[in-house]
């Protein structure tokens, strides 16, 4: 843990593309922290540079100045190398359109992350099949992505994010593709495994409507981060 | 294997067969191709130089403007002697060449005529059935194998203008520049060859070359020295003296190794294009902590694999197109040959693969994500 007691830690974080006089600044001092169990959302139109702030967060991007902590680690620190390692062991990411692996089963592709931290196939194998279980995917386990909805497909991208059992889980606008019903659907059952299994969470997302099933929100304009106090407050 | 570039080479080559049938099937293609030059060239190179391979001289004696040529070097009887006494030499005989046409009992054939010291030097050593002349025998000659399709058996007269021999025994492998050949004495040789060549008559004493059984580590130059006006060259380097035998060999070598450029560069295609394709799924795979190395050891496993396949498929095609290639096409298919061309092929397709990890290796894991800005 860091000094503030806070599990993800991000200080005076910018990001500046370019040099002289045509660089721009994609993210702009970002300052914020998130508690272990705590899901937060990240609003903000296309361009604000939600983007830049989690992929900075996840060890995808190397920031230009500030730094991120995640427990005990520096995230900003790493170096190439590690930070391949740190994504692996410790962030889950759900992308937008899942990016499942189309050619391997809805199990496949769980089992896939496992590898890269070379857990036991054994244990792996268990793991898996609890995650499609509560994931409600247990019957689908043996298709290819192409066999599956886009919902299922997106349960099936969450459960891969949850397979390593990561500190931190970075969501990508994860009903880019669905419809709101299903959307819907799909940002609960991340609320509650990322509550019951006392991760901490992170969802980009311009839609206002999910905005419901998180703690807190933080709203990013131009590269600036605020913090809105509650979902509520957000005016409809 | 349970790595992930194993879960990933798996997956993909067992659920997108399709797409790595094509592959698989220009590889075979291509090696089927490989294989039926390489066949062509040895099958030109064997025919053309067996006579000088499969016998027992380690080297040969020429006249030295001969440039290597049996054919074409003159030399006499009584230089057996002189090269016979050069140090390192511990055999020589005399040996008679003639191209010409002969009457077997169904027809004409082409005929090698090896006039020699039949046990001396120069002895074929591959006799496969029957047996050879005894020396000082005359009248009888041992045939290449290949004068069998020609109706020729034991016991079958060959003639060449009024002199006929006996056929007593069969030696294998032994054709000279694609004709059979006869192993007969120098008599029976010298009798032919004023038959046909009634220009050479009134020369008793001619010989083309000397047949040298050398120790090992012995100066042919030394050997050479012994006979003022003679050459000396190895056994292998006379083969290579053959009129077009080297000039065949290195056409058909070029376009054998291009060929396989061109199996490299297919692969090297195939996954450019099938990692630009997947350069989405390669930046979330990384994006979940995938090192490129993984990536790309599933991109070489299936390099590999489709490169044996292929390899697999040609060979068989190869062996059974060499069933219906007529016998006049000279092709000899040997294992040597095919070990080698598959070790180029799956070489040059793992070295085709190899190309897209630079590629693989630029792609970005942050491009998973949104649109990085």
């Amino acid at each position: 843990m860091n000094d503030s007691g806070s599990l993800l830690q991000v200080n005076d974080v910018s990001k500046v593309y370019g040099t002289g006089h045509t660089a721009v600044t994609a993210l702009d001092q970002a300052t914020m922290s998130v508690d272990q169990g705590e899901f937060v959302a990240l609003l903000g139109p296309s361009g604000s540079g939600k983007t830049t702030l989690i992929s900075i967060v996840g060890g995808l991007l190397a920031a230009t100045s500030g730094t991120v902590t995640l427990g005990d680690i520096e995230v900003t620190a790493l170096s190439r190398k590690d930070l391949t390692r740190f994504r692996a062991e410790r962030v889950g990411f759900v992308f937008q359109s899942a990016n499942l692996v189309p050619f391997l089963t809805a199990r496949e592709n769980l089992l896939y992350v496992a590898t890269l931290v070379k857990t036991p196939k054994k244990a792996a194998q268990q793991r898996a099949d609890q995650l499609l279980e509560e994931l409600g995917l247990a019957d689908r386990a043996k298709n290819l992505p192409e066999q599956l909805s886009g919902g299922e497909r997106q349960r099936v991208a969450i459960g891969r994010a949850l397979m390593n059992d990561p500190d931190l889980v970075l969501v990508d606008e994860p009903t880019a593709s669905l419809d709101t019903a299903l959307g819907r659907q799909v940002v609960q059952l991340l609320r509650r495994e990322i509550k019951d299994r006392g991760k901490t969470g992170i969802m980009v997302t311009h839609d206002l409507r999910m905005v419901e099933y998180t703690d807190r929100v933080f709203e990013i304009l131009d590269g600036h981060l605020t913090h809105v106090e509650s979902p509520s407050t957000l005016g409809h | 294997m349970t790595g992930p570039a194993a879960l990933l080479s798996r997956g993909e080559l067992t659920r997108t067969k399709g797409r790595f049938g094509a592959v698989v099937g220009a590889l075979a293609l291509i090696v089927f191709l490989v294989l039926v030059l390489g066949a062509l060239a040895d099958g030109l190179f064997y025919g053309a130089t067996g006579a000088v391979r499969s016998t027992n001289a380690t080297a040969y004696a020429f006249s030295a403007d001969a440039e290597g040529s049996l054919i074409r070097s003159r030399l006499e009887q009584s230089d057996v002697a002189a090269l016979a006494a050069a140090p390192g030499v511990e055999a020589a005989g005399p040996v008679g060449v003639l191209l010409t046409g002969g009457t077997g009992p169904e027809g004409d054939v082409d005929l090698a005529i090896f006039g020699l010291d039949v046990g001396g030097p120069g002895t074929p050593t591959t006799l496969v059935q029957g047996r050879l002349p005894t020396s000082g025998e005359v009248g009888v000659a041992a045939v290449d194998t290949r004068l069998q399709d020609d109706g020729i058996d034991l016991g079958s007269r060959l003639s060449v203008g009024d002199v006929s021999v006996e056929v007593v025994g069969f030696v294998a492998d032994s054709a000279y520049q694609l004709q059979p050949s006869v192993w007969t004495s120098v008599e029976d040789w010298r009798s032919m060859r004023d038959a046909v060549r009634p220009e050479l008559r009134g020369q008793p004493t001619a010989i083309n070359a000397v047949a040298l059984v050398t120790s090992a580590g012995a100066d042919l130059s030394a050997i050479a020295a012994a006979l003022p006006g003679s050459a000396v060259l190895t056994a292998e380097a006379v083969g290579l003296a053959i009129p077009g035998v080297e000039q065949q060999a290195s056409t058909l070598n070029s376009i054998i190794y291009t060929t396989v450029a061109v199996a490299a560069l297919v692969v090297a295609l195939f996954f450019a294009l099938l990692v630009l394709e997947k350069r989405e799924l390669f930046a979330a795979l990384k994006a979940l902590g995938s090192s490129t190395w993984a990536l790309g050891r599933a991109v070489l496993i299936q390099a590999l694999i489709a490169s044996i396949l292929g390899v697999i498929i040609g060979a068989i095609i190869a062996r059974l197109f060499g069933l219906i290639i007529p016998a006049t096409v000279p092709t000899l298919f040997r294992t040597d040959t095919l070990i080698q061309i598959a070790v180029f092929t799956i070489v040059a397709g793992i070295v085709g693969a190899a190309f897209s990890l630079r590629r693989l290796a630029r792609i970005d894991p942050a491009t998973a994500i949104g649109g990085t800005l």
